[in-house]
């Protein structure tokens, strides 16, 4: 019952995210919104493991979401940033964004 | 992005736990989700990492671009041998039980050879997928 509960909550949630990242005015609105669902998500999957009753295997997949969706968050950034995945400089005066 | 010191920081905490993961994903895939691609994949993706935060010069330094050919073809070579080696001892193409007297040895000897081969391969290939496109400005 009281995991119902929370997986209801966390799908408001994500609604909401999702809401901000379609909306959001600025590139750092929308990366703000889809980490956030990356957080919720990774909870969705840990909650719907115990619902289901074989917790193991969804933390499994859960750890690899929360390792996984860091490169995601890193990688939009950077070409946000920079427009490009491959240089190791930061920015500086005279560059383009 | 390497004089960012948040970014610096948790890319070196957080690159071995997804190397390790990875070898879970590989090792435990007989019982747990995963298997061969995957762990792959995951194994890549910690290559990855290092070189947005470090710069694709890094990576290529730390996976030079020769080793990971061999290492696309070595994993191709371990899954046919697997089979050519069964072919050799007078079964089917990848018949597992034919690799050790007890049938089931057989078979688990089998399967984590070809996943092993599959790992490296797919592993490899998306590394070299990633230097192709990150690195294609590079001199």
């Amino acid at each position: 019952m009281i995991l119902t509960i929370v997986l209801a909550t966390l799908l408001v949630g994500m609604t909401a995210a999702l809401i901000r990242a379609i909306k959001g005015p600025t590139v750092y609105d929308r990366i703000l919104a889809s980490n956030a669902l990356g957080t919720k998500t990774i909870l969705v999957i840990v909650v719907l493991g115990f619902l289901m009753g074989d917790p193991s295997l969804y933390i499994d997949i859960a750890l690899m979401y929360v390792l996984i969706g860091f490169i995601g968050t890193v990688a939009v950034l950077k070409v946000s940033e920079f427009g490009d995945l491959g240089q190791s400089r930061s920015r500086t005066e005279g560059d383009q964004p | 992005m390497n004089d960012n010191p948040v970014l610096r920081i948790v890319a070196k905490i957080i690159i071995p736990m997804i190397l390790l993961f990875a070898l879970y994903v590989q090792f435990h895939g007989d019982y747990g989700p995963g298997g061969g691609f995957q762990a792959g994949v995951i194994f890549a993706a910690g290559f990855i990492l290092y070189g947005l935060v470090f710069g694709t010069e890094a990576l290529r330094s730390a996976v030079p671009p020769h080793i990971l050919r061999i290492f696309i073809a070595l994993g191709l070579v371990l899954y046919a041998g697997v089979g050519v080696t069964t072919l050799l001892m007078e079964a089917d193409f990848l018949a597992y039980n034919a690799l050790s007297q007890d049938p089931v040895a057989g078979q688990h000897l089998g399967i984590f050879l070809v996943e092993l081969g599959v790992g490296i391969t797919v592993g490899a290939v998306m590394i070299t997928v990633f230097l192709g496109f990150a690195g294609r400005n590079d001199p």
